[in-house]
């Protein structure tokens, strides 16, 4: 399970990151087109463009559960590592829950986008819209991962893969 | 107008309740917001939770945000490329003579990589490396050492390219150009003000100097980081030549950038370029998913006219523009000490707007008052992420260096204080380049 689930990890940076790359590519050549007559005026880079961004921010949404780098405030004093981890565990529980939500209600946004095709391009919405009950049900099962080794510490106490910070500080924020 | 269910302050119970308690809870704000959303839309019979996949949807479908992606690309393939060196040098050669050098070297250093990032966490993680150590190291005091280094650093959401500047412009509908040229005066404004800060510290406690470059020298480091500098140019005058828009002069920079890194330069190879993409998606990706349940929350909170309630007692006051200037900004600041930017713009900002709009402030001079006063929350505790980043550099506690900190906002505070009392600060620039901007 580990295995896969590290595989899986390792295939949704591999997008992510090209997904970044990729993004230029539609932005560019609408600016090239406008300066020059070396390629037409396609209308779908702009929501080519857009559409690689959804799925851009849903994969670093999905990813952002593994790495614990979504960001949270800190109004607590500081805490034993014990207290921490019960802590990070009913965090875990909310976060769970809102993956159910998006898996549930995501299927049903996929259903209503079934027959629609998006405005310029043509493609079908399913597409697009499919990323939200896939981040769900990703985040059930990365964050599934970190509760359950969570809720290991809190019974057996620190395990060998358990040197790791309690908590990820200085990410999270682009601003 | 709605005939909603909830009176407007049983929905704010509900949904600030919520929010507030998940949050101290340590549920990650994006979650948490998206959370406390919940129970409303489920208990108000119109609504139900499919108003999470539309809003979301709505807002990560939008063409203008495309822009902080690519701010992020073009400061990490600047970084890696090797200019923060080139950049130092520079500051050195320029302020390396002033009492307490190398921290104005950091200030500096700053206000230059502000102009090509627009990340103020980005500023203090790569520059708490460099400067902590080597200002304790000169006879600095440590706290000093971390205040200065988290304080400048918050220049880079004030001076253009701004990721703030494109999410405001995206949710507000502001001119991003027009914000762009009205953060300048006020970014250079702060960066004198810490300048001038640093020099009174260095002359009470006899912090070393530099001998002076020759100009010889200064016109070298010059000659080549001029490229590098040239970035905000690209980005702000590609938009003012209306040659793009925002977000296409973003995607130019990030072609200039890789450009620049991969043959002036010459320091990135593939490997480091694959990691420049990957940190770049990982962390736009996150702040930007927060974009998506902020806005859910904001709809909400427009749903149920509860900006309306909230602000109905202060109309009464018969604020002029300058009181409500100075509200605006109270308010932020304190929302700032508890919740990133992002967030507090789409919910504080859209909350405010109509109170902006009811003493004429200009929709450009509200933005940057706003921009300025939450960038300061970034080194206000307890959510203060540059001190934070710098603490954790350093690896002392938030408090070690607060005191420092504190007194370094004073003069900060005074010039967004002076900003508010007169309009035309922020606003000249548009005015005078391009007016049209500001209609």
């Amino acid at each position: 399970m580990r295995k896969f689930i590290d595989a899986y990890y390792r295939l949704l940076n591999v997008l992510l990151g090209l997904s970044v790359g990729l993004l230029i590519v539609p932005v560019t050549l609408q600016m090239i087109s406008r300066f020059t007559a070396l390629i037409p005026a396609w209308i779908w880079t702009e929501e080519m463009a857009r559409f690689l961004f959804i799925w851009m921010v849903m994969l670093g949404a999905m990813i952002g559960v593994r790495d614990g780098t979504h960001f949270d405030v800190d109004v607590l004093p500081v805490l034993k590592p014990r207290a921490n981890r019960i802590l990070r565990i009913v965090s875990m529980v909310f976060i769970l829950i809102f993956a159910l939500v998006f898996v549930w209600y995501g299927i049903k946004f996929v259903q209503f986008g079934w027959s629609q095709t998006s405005e310029l391009a043509d493609l079908p919405m399913a597409w697009i819209f499919v990323a939200w009950p896939l981040t769900g049900l990703t985040w059930l099962l990365f964050g599934g991962e970190r509760l359950l080794a969570d809720i290991r510490y809190v019974i057996h106490g620190p395990g060998p893969g358990d040197d790791a910070p309690a908590r990820d500080l200085g990410t999270g924020s682009v601003v | 107008m709605t005939g909603a269910t909830l009176t407007p302050a049983v929905a704010a119970l509900w949904l600030f309740g919520t929010f507030f308690l998940l949050m101290i809870m340590r549920v990650p704000v994006a979650f948490a917001l998206g959370l406390a959303c919940l129970p409303v839309l489920i208990i108000e019979p119109r609504l139900s939770p499919m108003v999470v996949f539309n809003t979301t949807f709505k807002a990560y479908n939008s063409f203008i945000l495309l822009a902080v992606p690519f701010f992020l690309l073009t400061a990490n393939l600047m970084n890696v490329g090797g200019i923060t060196d080139r950049l130092v040098h520079l500051s050195r050669t320029m302020v390396g003579n002033f009492p307490g050098a190398l921290a104005q070297i950091n200030v500096l250093l700053s206000v230059f990589f502000a102009g090509i990032s627009g990340s103020s966490t980005a500023d203090a993680a790569s520059q708490g490396k460099i400067f902590i150590e080597a200002q304790v190291k000169e006879g600095y005091d440590l706290s000093f050492s971390i205040a200065i280094t988290a304080v400048s650093a918050v220049l880079a959401v004030i001076i253009p390219p701004s990721i703030l500047m494109v999410v405001w412009g995206g949710v507000l509908q502001v001119s991003i150009g027009a914000l762009y040229l009205a953060g300048v005066i006020p970014g250079l404004l702060i960066g004198l003000a810490q300048m001038a800060t640093v020099h009174v510290y260095a002359k009470l406690r006899h912090y070393p100097t530099y001998p002076r470059a020759t100009l010889k020298e200064f016109f070298s480091a010059a000659a080549v980081a001029v490229p590098a500098l040239m970035t905000p140019f690209i980005i702000v005058g590609g938009i003012l030549l209306g040659w793009f828009t925002a977000t296409e002069s973003a995607a130019a920079a990030v072609i200039y950038a890789a450009v620049l890194s991969l043959g002036f330069y010459r320091e990135m190879g593939k490997k480091e370029l694959w990691h420049a993409l990957l940190e770049t998606g990982k962390l736009s990706a996150i702040a930007l998913f927060c974009v998506g349940t902020a806005s859910v929350f904001g709809w909400l909170l427009a749903y149920f006219q509860i900006p309306k309630a909230l602000l109905a007692n202060v109309t009464t006051w018969g604020m002029g523009p300058i009181g409500v200037g100075f509200f605006i900004v109270g308010v932020f600041l304190v929302v700032g000490c508890f919740l990133d930017a992002i967030p507090a713009i789409i919910i504080v900002g859209t909350v405010l707007q109509p109170l902006a709009a009811s003493v004429n402030m200009h929709p450009v001079s509200f933005a940057i008052i706003s921009i300025v006063a939450l960038a300061f929350g970034l080194v206000t505790p307890p959510y203060g992420l540059c001190l934070m980043i710098s603490c954790s550099i350093a690896k002392v506690p938030l408090r070690y260096a607060l005191k420092d900190t504190m007194i370094m906002l004073v003069p900060m505070l005074l010039v967004l204080f002076a900003m508010i009392i007169w309009p035309q600060i922020p606003l000249l620039l548009p005015e005078l380049i391009r007016p049209d901007f500001l209609k």
